[in-house]
């Protein structure tokens, strides 16, 4: 009986070499530092033994100490009105450039320019621009609204852009057919059949600028809950504080998601 | 005096052959044109020539007596409100209402405030109503355009361009995306248009036996020239076989039918 060749399913090319490489030489990374780990003396068990109990404290028994609930939800407020401000602000700066980034609607050349600067907004971290505008204000909240504000433009500018360029080519040709010009054309069109896009991309932005804006208020000194859980960690060691203030802000990012959820729902009917 | 008048026209995508090679003909007030040729032959970018959507690489289109070769922004305006032009894929926006996207064809006679918020006069809104009266869509005048059928969107995209008042109606493939009996009530609707209004019609067409039945005029274009230009009853299968650069058979051609209704 003649022997049939075998059949290969996966033929060598460069990218199953360079890829089983990569995952060959990262487990042996990985190997090699788990064995030469400094320990300082400090056992493995009963290390993972005392993370237990920091969690432990951290999460099963949260309680104030240093400040008061109303206090609390104060900063928790201005930590959302941080990351609410340049939300807004990002988002106003993104909507005029945006639509001068679109090449469905501006000339090639003014698209070409603005992405290209927004893209280096965009390539330097958000903490960074805070550093960077806190040269000239200081650090505190003016430098972290500044820097926030001008990343979330980068990022919405890009964002909402490319919103604007996966709309239909017909209905502007329309408009434009009509004689309409380019600001009716603009929110006749361009904006009614783009709003959902829009407003997911704020609600995602609002999220992450919350997060930002709790590392800010510690980081930056822009004060709210952040301030209060680089208090309450570096200064008070009070883990049952931080579990309160962790948990003050689980709560809002689950409300805010539930928010976001419903009124993008009520938008698509 | 012809309502359009296309001179020694060509039109030159980049360094590309030409996709439309010096094209002459005029149009008259009143008349009902099909424009028929293969895919690619520059139906499309003929019409889209004459309210300059697509910029002329030489020659001259006139309308109403007036060269349009080289129009400022402000007079482009001026001209491409009178002349409507509906779409294979009907164009309109999806999210709003059928009466705004109707309203949307009086952006052009209106102030870039007025068309920005959407005001328009009593007289606007009462005459799109009017429109869609006659085209059967009163009940569907606060549905969202998403939730029309083929054959609705493409009679609001008529209404939109009926509301400009134009005094000609370019028509791009209207038929080409609709099923039979909706692509009937759509050339019924222009040939009403063209007869009642009396407004000039040039409709694109992919079918050949739908242009033969509508217009009172064909133009056959191959490769961007006019292979003929006659009355749909003096052509016959050699001639539209001349236009498609088709071999005798190799067409869907009914012409006996044609001939025992005309």
């Amino acid at each position: 009986m003649q022997s049939t060749p075998k059949i290969i399913l996966r033929p060598w090319n460069t990218a199953t070499v360079i890829l089983r490489i990569t995952i060959i030489s990262l487990i042996v990374i990985t190997g090699y530092a788990f064995t030469t780990f400094n320990t300082r003396g400090v056992d493995f068990w009963a290390g993972v033994d005392m993370l237990g109990s920091n969690f432990q404290a951290l999460l099963l028994s949260p309680q104030l100490k240093n400040i008061t609930v109303a206090v609390m939800v104060h900063d928790l407020f201005i930590t959302i009105g941080l990351g609410f401000l340049t939300t807004i602000f990002g988002a106003a700066i993104a909507l005029g450039f945006a639509l001068l980034a679109a090449q469905n609607l501006s000339p090639r050349w003014l698209t070409v320019i603005i992405k290209g600067i927004t893209a280096f907004v965009r390539a330097v971290p958000t903490v960074l621009w805070v550093l960077i505008f806190a040269v000239s204000a200081g650090l505190g909240s003016v430098a972290a609204v500044l820097g926030m504000t001008f990343h979330s433009a980068g990022y919405l500018i890009k964002a909402y852009s490319e919103s604007f360029e996966e709309i239909d080519h017909g209905t502007i040709e329309a408009l434009k057919a009509s004689g309409a010009n380019w600001w009716q054309i603009v929110f006749q069109a361009v904006l009614p059949s783009s709003a959902t896009a829009l407003l997911s991309w704020t609600f995602l932005r609002f999220e992450i600028n919350f997060s930002t804006a709790i590392a800010m208020g510690a980081a930056a000194g822009a004060g709210g809950i952040g301030y209060d859980m680089f208090m309450a960690s570096g200064y008070y060691l009070n883990l049952h504080e931080m579990g309160a203030f962790t948990y003050a802000v689980l709560a809002f990012a689950i409300v805010l998601e539930a928010g976001a959820t419903r009124y993008k729902a009520s938008l698509r009917k | 005096m012809p309502l359009l008048k296309i001179e020694q026209l060509s039109k030159r995508y980049g360094t590309d052959k030409y996709a439309l090679d010096t094209i002459d003909f005029t149009v008259d007030t009143g008349e009902f044109v099909a424009i028929i040729g293969p895919s690619g032959a520059g139906k499309s970018t003929l019409l889209r020539c004459i309210n300059h959507m697509i910029p002329m690489t030489n020659g001259d289109v006139w309308f109403n007596d007036t060269s349009t070769k080289a129009l400022s922004a402000h007079k482009l305006r001026t001209h491409r409100t009178q002349i409507g032009m509906i779409f294979q894929h009907y164009n309109l926006v999806n999210r709003l209402s059928v009466i705004e996207n109707v309203l949307h064809g009086r952006l052009g006679y209106k102030s870039t405030v007025a068309g920005v918020m959407g005001w328009y006069s009593d007289a606007e809104k009462a005459q799109a109503v009017e429109i869609l009266q006659n085209l059967g869509l009163s009940e569907q005048m606060y549905k969202r355009c998403d939730q029309l059928s083929g054959g609705q969107k493409q009679r609001v995209g008529i209404a939109r361009a009926l509301i400009q008042n134009p005094k000609l109606l370019l028509c791009d493939e209207p038929i080409a995306s609709l099923d039979p009996s909706a692509a009937k009530i759509i050339m019924d609707t222009l040939k009403d248009i063209n007869q009642r209004l009396g407004i000039t019609i040039i409709v694109n067409l992919h079918q050949v036996d739908v242009a033969m039945r509508y217009a009172q005029r064909i133009i056959g274009i191959n490769s961007g020239k006019i292979i003929c230009d006659a009355p749909p009853h003096t052509l016959n299968p050699s001639i539209i076989h001349e236009v498609y650069g088709s071999e005798a058979g190799e067409l869907i051609l009914d012409f006996g039918e044609q001939n025992a209704q005309a």
